[in-house]
């Protein structure tokens, strides 16, 4: 019996990594389609990730927004909720950062960081708040209003950096820089400038699998989310998790954004994110739900951001590879019942089925 | 002789079962045949390994004495084999002749010929002599026709060998003599029928041969009239079964529950119309009535999950009418819902987790306010496994593991495992086998007989009359009154049922 629930969970292991494996397969195909070599373009790839030291600081450096969008996801989907606006959420956790970062003056560092993370996590958590709340009062469709809302994060973003927070000397659009009280200290100072971003993902990791794991309201944030109903029936006010998962979702993908400001650019920029927000959606499916597996699935996804522009100027491909790789793993994980289904009947019958019933 | 069904050596293992290990069956031509076994004995293994849908890993089939390896059930059909699920594979929105035609409809040149398939569906109808109306939309017909509406199914396939899968789970007492009817009929008609079920009455009412499984393999096959119910409940659960409740003392006089005008509509419609009914400590009383009458809103009203359009509710003398159904666990009310896969339990937790469900605030369970405290969690999971006999390797198994009868053991060791005053079950013994029954039936009636109060609501009314001290029957949301069990007959409670009520007593009585 042991061996055998061994055996189902190194399948479980098995499936995401197959996945991983046939995105880039497919991949390779429309690579090759474009005359060049799928093997030299991902071996550009790989080596531009982590060929070097400062390719292995990128990709870390990268994964870190990426990890706290996955955070955020993972946290909403064990609500039940399905959090696809961690974008918006992200740069409204940029924008409080920056905010706090700027203007919280004559504060020592070991005041004004945790200060100005905590008004990244604010910013997250307000922006999550209004889905939140039209859900819980009025019913009404999370999926769109949350999409529709990374809309207007997008121009609020334009707003705050070209008009009201605009700097009058900087040669991008971009606010003011932060204060020096504000920025991150390294752990690996230039030329690299690796901060204490990484430890915060991994601090918040394993809070994250210790709520979940040991406390009793993630106990029962996780009955919410594998079935409502039950909960219901059980006396777990489902409401009350939903808008928990959802702002605590908010204030996760918030804090993500505001590490990237306080961490590596100093300054409010309108495209500072590449879409770190959506990245955390197929992580999050792919890692079945725990923080600390989603932080080897944001390290490859930093990894692929980082080795692309070694790959494009390489191999010239377009850097868009990269979205057709993510993409193609989206599909993949819509079919993976299907991989699922293919293993299971390999072995000739289902799995965890209950013989007799 | 050439059987009908011969099945050799079949086994057939999953991942962590040995469903069907080694099983010899024979069926005779022109029989019904039933299969029984508890959950998870390998009935419906077996049958879905003779209907095509799962392939032996041992063993072969012989069909009429010619050897067949089904790789689907589309081979299985063309052999001449059709099978009747528990739940039905109908389209509502489509009328009878439709759904039994589909997949094989008569055609006038591209198009579907929808009087050809009336027709022909009517032909087979009168030549079983199977009572159904080809014309009307499946959606507005009960449970019991849509049943037959499976059997012509069947029978429209040109199947020679018919398997019914648990068919009289969702019947009434009168739904469940005509099927007996009609299986009969087919019988006369020369097929051979297969039920696999685990109520022995109806074995013993409808078949001729009966084969027995137990943990996946075959303990005998008996002929009817050489045997009795004790000895299949023994043979099936492997040791001596008493059914039957032990009451001992008579109930008390305090109340433990009132129900005062309770109202309950949904969706425009009045679901319950003016409840008002009173239990005391020490006491069962059994909610009766034909599925849909309302005494699962009732229940569910009394456990809190529902909120009732009006009327209140009085717990030990203090209005829980507002009260969570989180507060009303705190005072006592323990609830096993009747769909235990969706409101009982988290599918996905394992059973150590479902059965703090609910009570997980509990100090007991709780480290420094805000943690699960595992260890207690762990202990008390494994002392009521022992306790409550839920067949498991461990507790830490996903309760989507266990078979039915042990999920409900796992729902029914946490409600009663919180020490609750009054229990809410719903009913508690559904798709469960005899053992589970038994040893469900012995905990409610343990409960009355220290003082607790139980508010049964079951489908049986076997069930009903050996529980309940009084009986409450339904019908159409409407208290039709209430019968003292023992003096009340099966047929007084089945007119109820249907909208009568008792002579000479106008309105409810309490």
């Amino acid at each position: 019996m042991k061996i055998n629930a061994l055996k189902l969970r190194l399948k479980d292991a098995l499936v995401p990594l197959i996945l991983i494996l046939i995105a880039f397969l497919f991949s390779a195909i429309w690579i090759s389609f474009m005359g060049k070599s799928p093997l030299e373009a991902y071996r550009a790839l790989f080596a531009g990730a982590f060929g070097s030291t400062s390719g292995v600081v990128n990709t870390v450096k990268k994964s870190v927004p990426i990890a706290f969008a996955s955070f955020a996801v993972i946290v909403s989907t064990k609500a039940n909720v399905f959090n696809i606006g961690a974008e918006g959420q992200l740069a409204m956790g940029a924008f409080g950062a920056t905010m706090a970062g700027i203007f919280l003056k004559g504060l020592p560092a070991a005041v004004h960081i945790p200060a100005a993370i905590l008004a990244a996590a604010l910013g997250g958590m307000a922006f999550a708040l209004v889905p939140a709340l039209l859900r819980v009062k009025r019913g009404i469709n999370l999926l769109v209003v949350l999409l529709l809302m990374n809309n207007i994060a997008r121009f609020l973003l334009q707003f705050f950096v070209l008009d009201a927070f605009a700097s009058d000397n900087a040669l991008v659009p971009s606010t003011d820089r932060i204060m020096e009280s504000a920025r991150l200290p390294y752990l690996i100072g230039p030329p690299y400038r690796l901060t204490i971003a990484v430890l915060i993902v991994l601090a918040v990791a394993i809070v994250l699998e210790l709520f979940f794991r040991r406390s009793t309201a993630g106990y029962e944030m996780r009955a919410v989310g594998l079935s409502p109903e039950a909960a219901r029936y059980a006396g777990i006010d489902i409401n009350k998790y939903m808008l928990l998962g959802l702002l605590l979702s908010g204030a996760l993908a918030g804090v993500g954004g505001g590490l990237e400001i306080l961490g590596n650019h100093h300054r409010l920029y309108i495209d500072f994110s590449p879409g770190y927000g959506y990245d955390g959606i197929p992580i999050a499916l792919l890692s079945g739900g725990s923080p600390l597996i989603s932080i080897l699935g944001s390290l490859l996804f930093g990894a692929l951001r980082t080795g692309s522009l070694n790959m494009q100027a390489k191999v010239g491909i377009s850097d868009e590879i990269i979205s057709v790789i993510q993409g193609s793993l989206i599909l993949c994980i819509a079919a993976n019942y299907f991989v699922k289904y293919l293993l299971n009947r390999r072995r000739s019958g289902k799995a965890g089925k209950e013989a007799g019933q | 002789m050439v059987y009908a069904v011969e099945m050799r050596g079949i086994t057939k293992r999953f991942p962590a079962v040995l469903a069907n290990d080694h099983i010899d069956i024979a069926i005779k031509a022109g029989t019904v045949h039933a299969i029984i076994g508890e959950n998870g004995a390998g009935k419906s293994t077996l049958m879905n390994i003779l209907y095509g849908l799962h392939k032996p890993d041992e063993g072969e089939i012989l069909i009429n004495g010619q050897k067949q390896a089904f790789g689907s059930a589309t081979d299985a059909i063309d052999c001449g084999i059709g099978m009747v699920h528990q739940h039905f594979m109908l389209v509502p929105r489509l009328t009878v002749a439709d759904n039994v035609v589909l997949g094989k409809e008569p055609r006038k040149g591209l198009l579907y010929d929808r009087k050809a398939a009336i027709a022909k569906v009517a032909e087979v109808c009168s030549r079983h002599n199977i009572q159904v109306d080809p014309a009307k939309k499946v959606a507005d017909i009960s449970l019991g026709m849509q049943q037959r509406v499976e059997i012509v199914k069947t029978l429209y396939r040109g199947a020679e060998i018919i398997i019914l899968d648990e068919p009289t789970a969702v019947l009434t007492p009168q739904e469940i003599d005509d099927l007996g009817e009609i299986l009969r009929q087919l019988k006369e008609g020369g097929k051979t029928i297969i039920i696999i079920t685990h109520k022995l009455e109806e074995v013993m009412d409808f078949s001729d041969d009966i084969s027995v499984l137990r943990g996946g393999k075959h303990i005998a096959t008996l002929r009817k009239a050489e045997t009795d119910i004790p000895e299949l409940t023994r043979l099936m659960v492997g040791r001596d079964v008493q059914l039957g409740g032990r009451k001992e003392s008579a109930p008390g006089k305090e109340e433990a529950l009132r129900l005062t005008d309770i109202v309950y509509a949904a969706a425009g419609r009045q679901i319950l119309k003016s409840i008002s009914l009173v239990l005391h400590k020490g006491e069962v009383l059994g909610l009766a009535g034909i599925d849909g009458s309302g005494q699962t809103q009732l229940a569910e009203i009394v456990a809190g999950v529902l909120t009732p359009s009006g009327g209140s509710v009085v717990y030990h003398s203090r209005d829980i009418t507002g009260k969570t159904v989180a507060q009303r666990k705190k005072e006592g009310i323990g609830f096993i819902a009747q769909d235990r896969q969706k409101h009982g339990l988290v599918m996905d937790f394992s059973i150590a987790e479902n059965l703090v469900l609910g009570f997980q605030r509990r100090p007991e369970y709780c480290q420094y306010k805000i943690a699960v405290n595992s260890k207690a969690v762990i202990s008390d999971a494994q002392k009521r496994i022992r306790e409550y006999d839920i067949r498991t390797p461990g507790e830490q198994v996903r309760v989507s593991m266990l078979s039915g009868g042990n999920q409900q053991k796992v729902v029914v060791a946490r409600e009663m495992g919180s020490r609750p005053q009054l229990i809410v079950a719903d009913q508690p013994t559904r798709g469960v086998d005899v053992g589970a029954i038994e040893a469900i039936h012995n905990i409610l009636i343990n409960h009355r007989n220290k003082g607790g109060s139980v508010l049964l609501v079951s489908l049986e009314l076997d069930e009903l009359m050996m529980l309940s001290d009084r009986i409450a029957v339904f019908f159409d949301g409407r208290l039709m009154g209430i019968l003292d069990s023992a003096t009340a007959t099966r047929e007084q409670i089945g007119m109820m049922m249907v909208g009568s009520s008792l002579e000479g007593k106008e309105g409810p009585a309490s």
